[in-house]
């Protein structure tokens, strides 16, 4: 079922990773679907497929790695986009990239080349999606870094990325990301690297930048603060699984999946008196070469039974929530 | 900048005292001195030893060393560089007259090496662990470790005696006139020494290309919709670049020093194998001369290398 509003499909994806004759299934079954004007939220801990299965959209998978099963659909203007079916870097993945489906990255100082000035990293996004001449490039750039609130722009545009601060730096990166309208903006733990005062700025601007035009946000993070205050949408994703999914509101206060619910009670909260423990999810991440049989939390999970070592199905919860454990009532019922 | 470049400049006075100094030193202590070389064996067994000390007199050996050091630091600083104790040439028509066939082996080696090095080592990375990576990273390691001397008997052997394509050695020959008249004399020479230094910048380039293909910008510069060539060339070896130009760049010297081993073997009438001749004759000014040239040369090319990277390298200011 495609809705009207629909941007994106990713349908069932399954990446596996080939390192020293070993395979590592990365990504195994991951489903959702990205609205337009709308954040969705790929939620998870380091290693369970997340930041994956966001390069794969943009095909910038490493070479060792490839798309075994399933679809990723860029629902565009002119029809829809099989994007699982582009050659790796050939032109119409190419012309997609940074023109219809932007990203930016974890790390800004990495992120961004040391040897040419924020103005030239900007401009040759321009260079392959339009036509402008280059000092209509060069002017462009200038409005961006003030749109994203960075002073004195047109002394900035011909600075490096050394020069800049942290959250600026980010700030700069969103430029880019931005500079030629994406309907979809894929952000990869865009304030992780940065301090919390300046997270909140980032998130502000690119909620602005949403309204403004109307762009769907992938926003991938394992804070669920974030979570809260920007999706619309979460998927919960573990070793590879997106084990829940489903409206914001839904998922955060009736977790239907034992992981979801671990993972909320052991998020610290402000106020909460000191007597109250936290409790941490027991048990430690699976080793991605020898994982547990069946379902993949069963092993740290408190509802595990016999059945669990049988893959569980996709469930419906409610409208658009779906899980996937063989005990999710009981979930539902104890919290 | 300027003052950074004024204060480098400066610098080098007192290192290439101290150097030249030390230099005069190590000479001081290798036995015999320029008299038993010029005077043949013979000769010096009936040599009456008034007759030794008149030469050495002559030639201002029998002053305290300190003395003989400053004497000459001063000629140097006039310009004048004195007489080559064996033959009586001002040394400065020795060296000017073996700089240009130096400068045509060196600057032949280094331009050979240099870009076919580089071109290597980009590729190298780019297809990384294919059958061209792994003979080329072999062929790389085999040119850095075999000595050069043993690439040239090689090579002398193969080309010239077996096969007789090319001369095993010298740079000139009676009738000769024009530059390509000389060519086949400079093929092999110029072979044996840009194939060590082409193995070095490919290794070389080749990891530093790898190190840049492996950063994040790079899927940055994807992400934006570049093409294969761009984010490989203007992201990838565009920063690849800086540190195969430090490799280049202290190789500069070699332009005036001149490569000993090679011109000694292939009779290559250039600075490097007069160095040897210059050493082994006690010729003490002329030894001078030219390491008063390589040592200016090397100061010269780290002083060229920071300016380079800092053009290079954004993130590097000099100060």
């Amino acid at each position: 079922m495609v809705y009207v509003d629909t941007i994106l499909t990713v349908d069932n994806l399954h990446i596996n990773f080939y390192t020293n004759n070993r395979c590592n299934e990365a990504v195994r079954g991951v489903s959702f679907q990205l609205k337009k004007g709308r954040t969705l939220c790929l939620v998870g801990e380091s290693g369970c497929g997340k930041s994956v299965t966001a390069s794969s959209i943009m095909r910038l998978l490493p070479p060792l790695s490839r798309i075994e099963e399933g679809r990723i659909i860029y629902h565009s203007e002119q029809g829809d986009i099989h994007l699982h079916e582009l050659a790796a870097n050939g032109p119409e993945i190419r012309s997609i990239r940074g023109a219809e489906i932007a990203m930016i990255f974890q790390d800004p100082m990495t992120a961004l080349n040391p040897v040419y000035t924020v103005g030239f990293q900007i401009r040759e996004a321009f260079l392959y999606h339009t036509k402008m001449a280059k000092a209509a490039m060069q002017q462009k750039a200038i409005e961006l870094l003030r749109s994203m609130r960075i002073p004195a722009p047109e002394q900035r545009v011909n600075e490096y990325i050394h020069q800049y601060s942290g959250g600026m730096r980010q700030r700069a990166m969103i430029a880019m990301a931005m500079s030629c309208n994406p309907k979809i903006l894929i952000a990869d733990e865009p304030t992780t690297a940065l301090d919390v005062t300046v997270q909140a700025q980032i998130f502000d601007l690119m909620n602005d930048l949403q309204k403004k035009h109307n762009a769907a946000i992938l926003l991938i993070t394992h804070d669920m603060g974030v979570v809260a205050e920007l999706a619309h949408d979460v998927v919960v994703m573990y070793m590879g699984v997106a084990v829940e999914n489903g409206p914001v509101e839904e998922v955060l206060t009736k977790p239907a999946h034992p992981y979801t619910s671990a993972l909320l009670k052991s998020i610290p909260v402000l106020g909460q008196s000191r007597s109250k423990k936290l409790e941490p999810i027991r048990g430690s991440t699976p080793d991605p070469y020898n994982r547990p049989q069946g379902c993949q939390f069963r092993p740290r999970c408190d509802f595990a039974t016999e059945k669990c070592l049988q893959e569980p199905e996709a469930c419906s919860v409610g409208e658009n929530h779906t899980v996937k454990c063989w005990h999710w009532e009981k979930v539902l019922a104890n919290a | 900048m300027l003052t950074y470049t004024l204060r480098k400049l400066l610098m080098l006075i007192p290192m290439l005292l101290v150097i030249t100094f030390l230099i005069y030193v190590g000479l001081e202590l290798t036995p015999g001195d320029a008299v038993s070389y010029m005077v043949g064996p013979d000769a010096l067994a009936n040599m009456s030893q008034e007759k030794l000390n008149e030469l050495r007199e002559a030639l201002g050996l029998n002053d305290p060393f300190i003395v003989r050091y400053l004497r000459w630091l001063g000629r140097a600083l006039r310009g004048d560089f004195g007489y080559s104790l064996t033959s009586g040439v001002p040394i400065k028509d020795i060296v000017f007259s073996r700089l240009p066939a130096t400068l045509e082996l060196s600057v032949a080696a280094l331009l050979f090496s240099t870009l076919l090095g580089s071109i290597l080592g980009m590729a190298s990375a780019l297809k990384k662990g294919s059958i061209m990576d792994v003979s080329l990273t072999v062929a790389g390691m085999i040119g850095v470790s075999i000595p050069q001397f043993f690439f040239a008997l090689v090579s002398i052997l193969i080309f010239s005696f077996k096969l007789g394509w090319l001369p095993s050695g010298g740079r000139t020959m009676p009738g000769y006139t024009t530059f390509l008249d000389r060519l086949p004399h400079l093929i092999l020479p110029a072979l044996v020494l840009g194939i060590t230094m082409t193995a070095g910048v490919m290794r070389y380039s080749r990891s530093s290309m790898l190190d840049a293909l492996s950063k994040d910008y790079i899927k940055t510069a994807r992400s934006k919709g570049l093409p294969e060539w761009r984010v490989n060339l203007l992201h990838g070896f565009r920063v690849a670049l800086t540190p195969v130009v430090v490799l280049v760049g202290f190789r500069l010297p070699m332009l005036i020093g001149g490569s000993v081993v090679v011109e000694q073997i292939f009779q290559w009438p250039g600075i490097g194998k007069e160095f040897v001749a210059a050493v082994r004759g006690q010729n003490l000014p002329l030894v001078m001369m030219i390491a008063l040239f390589t040592v200016t040369a090397v100061l010269v090319a780290s002083f060229l290398v920071d300016l380079i990277t800092a053009l290079l390298d954004p993130r590097i200011r000099l100060e």
